[in-house]
């Protein structure tokens, strides 16, 4: 695992001290203030594009947590986003509760399915382990084509309602893309101010130390069983939440959301912008948006460069392309 | 009542030949590369394609059409194997469930790309029904369990006594020792390779006449269905795996009858996880490898 | 100061099938004490050690530390809970992150007990981690480690990854450390530097020791008292030079 995944947070932040003013603050700053004003020069497709890529962006935080910064490879994370998806769904249409109360409900009962999962799939060796994940995927997916009475089968949940607040007598709703655009923006931005919390305390420590050797971990007294279910609930629910909003930004929910495709996407997010980094991911999941809306011509044709991407990355990028970035910056720094 | 689970375990038979056929290529991949093929189900479908593009396209006979099949697909697996599958040995196990998923995207559109992605009728093979024992069976599933068997017999004496047959297993039982003795170890990987793609792609062949239909997408469902398999079978373990393929094949086979069809694909994937739970390691110790 | 042992192990057992691997060994080590454990390749030595620390289940016997029984505990709680560290015969630390944070982290989970804890955020974790990089610094100097200390564990030699991992022992001020054959594969110019480490430990943070090794000239400059066991049961248990002199030890020792 430590051979793909190396972490550059730690070392580089202590050298960052030595060797200057630090560009990425400043550049992150801008990124967000551009984040802000973006709806005022993008068209409505493009703008679009960016909501599914910051939809993403939060079962790919969740992934990192597992993967890039625990150690452990999951194919779970499209099981979760179904889920999720399912349950807000579910909420909204049948009991028209408003936005936030499916979207946390969402998070929740993702979590609460992820425990009794987890408990027996984390005691199985490394490629069981990955098997059990894939199992959940698709046994998510046939539970959700099979209980007709609740999931109407293979015909999905239609008419899920745009997210609607409700507090008091008072009541919003988020229609326009525009509107949809700062909700995700804002949840997303939560989001990773979370994961960058989590990274950033004790625990995040003895996170990189799981993955890094878990013996060794464990005698140095980390409860690392303890530790890995946390984070594997942690990582379901950012999923579920991931889904919750996938679900109120399409409209529909079908079996289809339980796709392997949205396992191996995560997987392309976290890898392709580096696992065992925030900012890898941000800049993944735009990346991988970039990549899909350049590939719009034949959906075949996406799979394909998919493919030859996830090669690319085993085998020449195995730190992800965030790297290239890093070096970038030295690049940048050096020319001051 | 009693007549009709008899035929439904000769069915389970049947197909637990087919899955048979294609698991103990990718279990092998799994004892000397050390990484789970996720694209195995794919050389399955590439092998159904050659064989209905040379019945399609060039009206050759159903047994020319095995070959041609075949032979296709083990040439795909060379190149694959060569650029891809070499460079997994020794590298995390991370490293090849990524790489794997990437030849299954890029082999499975491709397919559609070139064909489209509808389903397409496969014309070939000998469908006409045969009584035997008091059953009536088509010829062709006839075939598949032979085959199934002489593939098993097959392997075991290749395994015992060709040179890369014993190779394989002692790859499979010690890598860093190979290396030493001399064995070449990225060479007996590429060689399995080959062979399991090829048995994936005899085995997809086989089954198209039963299935009738083929299509682009068809080597996803093989794989899922392979991968439980393997992982009961206990991985690398090849007559484990036998077991475990005709155990799934009878199962689903009684599921899809008294449960329902649309629980057929889910069998392998829930009972994978139940034993899992029982015995971590599956049903079959991975050390009594082939 | 009492006069009870900090670690008394009383009819260990670990049987693997019909084998038993530690068969029925008492041994105690006495608080402040640096005590031997040795014997011929295959004698039990590090099953025991295992069935001691919690890394496996014992079949039989009972582990008390400091007077508290933690037979069946797992590894990190009879680290956490009980300040017993173990070193492993192979060398291990983490490999990609430096040596400063190698050691932040072994200190962890004594200043953060519990998982919840450990998310801890605000003005009392921060400072709780930064007393921890203190410690940790002094310790990377005591090390002699100082000029590497940015660069990651994985890079540095074997034996600067022994003293790595000696530090990272010391960081939650333990009250006893066994050490698996903590001279395995370095030179001996820094054996010398190892046991004046031990030796430091013992006398400046009162550490105890359960130390396996195989150089006997280590054994008898550190250790006061010296058990052996072979097959799996103690052979005998006494001063280095008793045990020199002993005649069924040194049968053990050419007949092994």
């Amino acid at each position: 695992m430590t051979e793909i995944v190396r972490d550059q947070t730690v070392t580089a932040a202590e050298h960052k001290v030595a060797t200057g003013p630090d560009l990425r603050v400043p550049f992150g700053l801008g990124l967000a203030a551009l984040a802000c004003v973006a709806p005022l020069f993008l068209g409505n497709y493009p703008l679009h594009a960016i909501i599914i890529a910051l939809i993403f962006l939060l079962p790919a935080h969740g992934l990192n947590l597992l993967l890039g910064y625990t150690g452990l490879l999951s194919l779970a994370q499209a099981a979760f986003f179904g889920i999720g998806a399912y349950a807000s769904a579910l909420l909204a249409v049948h009991f028209g509760t408003p936005f936030y109360v499916n979207f946390l409900a969402a998070g929740l009962i993702t979590g609460a399915i992820a425990l009794p999962l987890g408990i027996p799939a984390l005691r199985l060796r490394s490629t069981s382990f990955v098997m059990c994940t894939l199992g959940f995927v698709i046994i998510g997916q046939a539970i959700a084509k099979n209980w007709i009475s609740l999931t109407r089968g293979d015909m999905g949940l239609a008419a899920v309602p745009r997210p609607y607040f409700a507090l008091g007598p008072a009541s919003f709703t988020v229609s326009g893309t525009v509107g949809f655009y700062y909700l995700v923006l804002v949840i997303a931005a939560l989001a990773t101010l979370a994961v960058y919390l989590i990274v950033r305390s004790p625990a995040g420590r003895n996170m990189i130390a799981i993955r890094e050797n878990e013996t060794l971990a464990e005698s140095v007294g980390i409860p690392t069983w303890h530790y890995k279910l946390v984070v594997f609930m942690i990582s379901a629910i950012f999923a579920g939440l991931g889904g919750s909003l996938y679900a109120h930004y399409l409209t529909v929910v079908s079996p289809l959301t339980f796709q392997m495709y949205y396992s191996t996407t995560m997987l392309i997010i976290v890898l392709g912008g580096g696992a065992g980094t925030i900012s890898g991911v941000i800049f993944g999941s735009l990346l991988f948006v970039g990549l899909t809306e350049a590939l719009r011509v034949a959906p075949e044709l996406r799979m394909i460069a998919y493919g030859f991407f996830l090669l690319a990355l085993v085998f020449y990028f195995p730190n992800g392309f965030a790297p290239l970035i890093g070096r970038f910056w030295s690049f940048l720094e050096r020319r001051k | 009542m009693f007549y009709t689970i008899i035929e439904q375990v000769v069915n389970g038979i049947v197909s637990g030949s087919v899955y048979a056929i294609v698991a103990v290529g990718m279990t092998m991949i799994f004892g000397v590369l050390r990484a789970i093929n996720f694209a195995h189900g794919e050389y399955y479908m590439l092998g159904t394609f050659g064989a209905w593009f040379a019945i399609e396209y060039f009206d050759l006979p159903y047994p020319v059409a095995i070959v041609i099949g075949v032979v296709a697909t083990a040439v795909i697996a060379v190149v694959v194997g060569n650029i891809v599958m070499q460079r997994i040995v020794g590298a995390p196990a991370e490293a090849g469930v990524l790489a794997t998923l990437g030849v299954a995207l890029i082999l499975q559109n491709t397919v559609i790309l070139v064909f489209g992605g509808s389903y397409k009728f496969f014309s070939g093979g000998y469908i006409e029904p045969v009584t035997l024992f008091g059953f009536t069976l088509a010829e062709q599933r006839i075939l598949i369990i032979i085959v199934g068997l002489i593939v098993f017999i097959g392997l075991e004496l290749m395994v015992t006594y060709s040179r890369i047959g014993k190779a394989m297993r002692a790859v499979s039982q010690n890598i860093e020792c190979c290396a030493v003795v001399g064995i070449d170890v990225r060479h007996v990987a590429l060689w399995t390779f080959i062979l399991g793609a090829g048995l994936a792609a005899l085995s997809g062949v086989l089954t198209a006449p039963v299935n009738v239909s083929v299509y682009g997408g068809m080597g996803e469902l093989i794989t899922f269905k392979t991968l439980p398999i393997i992982i009961m079978g206990g991985l690398g373990n090849v007559r484990g795996t036998f077991v475990a393929a005709m155990i799934l094949g009878i199962a689903e086979s009684l599921v899809a009858t008294y449960v329902g069809l649309q629980f057929r694909d889910t069998v392998g994937f829930a009972t994978l996880m139940l034993v899992l739970m029982w015995r971590p390691h599956g049903l079959f110790s991975a050390q009594a490898r082939f | 100061m009492s006069g009870l042992p900090i670690l008394d192990i009383s009819g260990l057992c670990k049987s693997y099938g019909a084998v038993r691997a530690v068969d029925g060994i008492d041994l105690h080590v006495n608080r402040g004490e640096i005590c031997g454990l040795i014997g011929p390749n295959g004698s039990g030595k590090s099953t025991f050690f295992d069935c001691v620390t919690g890394l496996a289940k014992p079949s039989a016997g009972a582990v008390k530390l400091d007077g508290q029984d933690i037979t069946g505990w797992s590894l990190n709680d009879i680290a956490r809970e009980g300040r017993m560290l173990r070193s492993f015969q192979k060398t291990v630390v983490f490999s990609a992150l430096d040596i400063e944070e190698n050691l932040v982290i072994a200190g962890q989970m004594f200043t953060f007990p519990g998982i919840w804890s450990t998310f801890g955020i605000g003005a009392a974790a921060r400072n709780r981690v930064a007393a921890l990089r203190e410690r940790a610094r002094e310790l990377i100097q005591i090390a002699g480690l100082w000029d590497v200390r940015f660069q990651p564990a994985g890079k540095l030699s074997g034996g600067q990854q022994k003293l790595i991992q000696f530090a990272s022992m010391l960081m939650p001020e333990p009250k006893l450390i066994l050490l698996d054959e903590p001279m395995a594969g370095i030179n001996p110019k820094l054996i010398e530097r190892v046991v004046d480490s031990i030796r430091l430990a013992n006398t400046s943070f009162g550490v105890s020791f359960l130390i396996i090794e195989h150089n006997i000239d280590v054994v008898t400059s550190l250790c006061k008292r010296v058990v052996v066991l072979d097959q799996g049961r103690k052979l005998a248990e006494g001063t280095p030079d008793e045990i020199v002199q002993n005649q069924a030890v040194r049968e053990a020792y050419l007949g092994g």
